[in-house]
């Protein structure tokens, strides 16, 4: 199964996500969410020379709910340190509304790298992370 | 793409579908669909219409969810929706019914020029028009601000930039709400909301967002075009940009906490994304207050864009703006909520009307049109995709009766980016419109120029001639574009 596909929606951008486990799911949805951003150049590079680790405790109405708030944090720091993400590791995740994780990447050269998509917000329009036979699956809206 | 509608949806007309309130149970009225038979048939492709439908469970909404003929599906209300809800009947307000690009809105601007003034130099228009306004994905602007004058710029909007010399009191006439909506509060409105819009004043943004070099090619009603300033063969300027990532950020902070009041109000809606409080509570006031100051944000970035490119034409043309006659025509947001008075059988109240992709219309004599425009109603900017046309309306009577004083906001996509990639694979779309057209297109992302071409989108003249025949907006003018300067 593909750790993420991006799925069409009329006015915005979808995704599929797919994980063995609930972390691999949030680390297959922070991947996917930077793959939209950059488009092709998300694979241009491995480098990782920044990293930031994340925390997140808030209380929250199930995984859904917590896997919003990690790609929010995720656009947030994105948006704010210019920073593209390439490599997600989650630590520690209680779905009462703990998250710690750590997010690597690369400091972005406007000037030699042109970004594919300005996401506005990571949506909640029909997010449902559903137990299946291989993990878990879901499909994430992000309006862009 | 996704599979056909199978809701119920019953024909009124030429113009107008309901979906009755029997087709899901908890819808509180039924959903009234603007659309062509041809229209519909696109619109049922799509899974706008359940949107439609879900609108209609929230709290104290009143007659019709409604949806203009440019609607497609969105998350939570569809884009093209319009819904208002009563604050006597426990009406709520739902961020996801502005959505989170607050005050995303056009304007446009005429000028004295003619084809044959601009021909010679449309290309260093252009060039220094994509080279000069900060545009693209992440882009941040030159026009910085400290964190007192961020405060100003909610509470004052588009004032703000005129005081700062960004522009005259002229434009502030032409602008919706005098580019200013009163009762902004900025104590409401989050450290990260402000730490994101310190950046991007003054700047464009990506994906649909645009500015525009265009000709006036038809009038279609010769005394209200004259009343707006415009003739045929004249040269037009159209800026659509929003509030940038500061209204984001509004928008994701309240859907969020928004997720606690459904509980505590005991609100049921389908979709989370439909998240809401009543009006009147505390929740419903923070997110007014904080909205307000997204579209005050919204008018002074897109009034700061206006003073950018009035630099750039006096560069050009060597010469001052207003010699140019570069005059503000008008200015409207389509991302919007906002306290109306809308009679509702027969007795006047205030509503809370909702706009999430269309745009106010009033008719003519509403005491909120600028005096000069007041005999011809509220124009209304609809800008079409990258090839093909964008129009001028006028707000009739029709749209007061029976939508809200609300009309359609633009073509409306009909194809998701995906596809549209796929389909522009291996084409240069600019190439294409500068031979097809002769339109000179600069943009960003070679992606965005896929994304948005022109096929991605419904056809604008059959969406105008839906809100024209239905009398909800009358049609005034076309513009075909020239230049076009893509995020």
């Amino acid at each position: 199964m593909k750790p993420y596909e991006i799925i069409e929606h009329t006015a915005d951008v979808g995704l599929k996500v797919n994980g063995a486990s609930l972390e691999e799911l949030f680390e297959n949805a922070a991947k996917g969410m930077f793959e939209i951003i950059a488009g092709e150049a998300f694979h241009h590079s491995s480098k990782v020379s920044e990293s930031r680790q994340i925390q997140i405790k808030k209380a929250v109405n199930g995984s859904e709910e917590l896997l919003v708030e990690w790609l929010s944090e995720l656009l947030y720091i994105f948006n704010r340190e210019e920073i593209l993400f390439r490599k997600f590791k989650i630590l520690r995740l209680d779905n009462s509304g703990e998250i710690l994780g750590e997010a690597s990447g690369q400091k972005i050269n406007f000037s030699q790298t042109t970004l594919h998509t300005e996401i506005k917000a990571c949506t909640f329009h029909g997010l449902k992370i559903e137990k299946n036979k291989s993990g878990f699956t879901c499909n994430i809206i992000f309006d862009v | 793409m996704s599979q056909i509608w199978q809701g119920k949806l019953e024909k009124i007309d030429d113009y107008r579908w309901r979906i009755p309130t029997s087709y899901k149970p908890g819808m509180k009225v039924p959903g009234l669909i603007y659309a062509s038979e041809s229209l519909i048939s696109s619109i049922l492709n799509d899974r706008a219409p359940e949107q439609v439908a879900n609108v209609a469970f929230l709290p104290g909404i009143v007659k019709y969810s409604l949806a203009m003929p440019d609607i497609h599906w969105g998350y939570g209300f569809s884009i093209g929706g319009v819904a208002a809800t009563d604050p006597e009947r426990n009406g709520v307000i739902s961020p996801g019914g502005v959505g989170y690009d607050i005050n995303c809105g056009v304007r446009l601007i005429r000028s004295d020029l003619t084809l044959e003034d601009v021909k010679s130099k449309l290309q260093d228009l252009v060039n220094s028009l994509f080279n000069n306004i900060p545009c693209g994905v992440g882009s941040t602007g030159d026009i910085r601000v400290s964190d007192r004058e961020e405060e100003q710029i909610l509470a004052k909007g588009a004032g703000w930039a005129v005081k700062k010399g960004y522009g005259v009191k002229e434009d502030l006439e032409h602008t919706e709400d005098m580019g200013c909506m009163e009762g902004a509060d900025p104590s409401k409105v989050s450290d990260r909301a402000y730490e994101r819009g310190r950046r991007q004043a003054g700047t464009l943004g990506a994906g649909n967002h645009f500015l525009e070099v265009q000709i006036v090619d038809e009038i279609y009603d010769e005394r209200i075009a004259n009343i707006y300033g415009l003739f045929k063969g004249q040269i037009t300027l159209m800026i659509h940009s929003g509030s940038r990532g500061f209204g984001h950020q509004v928008c994701d902070d309240y859907v969020k906490s928004m997720a606690y009041t459904l509980n505590k109000y005991h609100i049921n809606v389908p979709d989370r994304q439909l998240a809401c409080a009543p009006i009147d509570s505390p929740e419903g006031k923070a997110y007014l207050g904080a909205m307000r100051c997204a579209a005050n944000y919204a008018w002074a970035n897109r009034q700061c864009l206006m003073y950018l490119t009035r630099e750039i034409f006096e560069k050009v043309f060597n010469k001052s703006w207003n010699s140019l006659g570069l005059h503000l025509v008008y200015d409207v947001a389509h991302n919007i909520a906002k306290m109306e008075r809308h009679k509702v059988n027969g007795e006047e109240k205030v509503l809370c009307v909702h706009r999430k992709g269309a745009t106010r219309a009033f008719p003519p004599g509403h005491k909120d049109i600028p005096e000069d425009y007041r005999d011809a109603g509220q124009p209304v900017i609809i800008p079409g995709d990258m090839g093909s046309y964008s129009y001028v309306l006028a707000g009739a009577q029709g749209a007061m009766e029976e939508t809200f004083s609300s009309t359609c906001h633009g073509a409306g996509r009909c194809m998701s980016r995906s596809a549209a990639i796929k389909k522009c694979q291996g084409r240069h779309i600019d190439k294409e419109l500068f031979n097809k057209s002769g339109i000179i297109v600069r943009a960003k992302g070679r992606s965005t120029l896929a994304e948005e071409s022109p096929e991605a989108y419904k056809d604008i003249t059959e969406v105008v001639d839906v809100v024209h025949g239905a009398g909800i907006s009358k049609r005034v003018a076309r513009m075909k574009p020239l230049g076009v300067v893509k995020g």
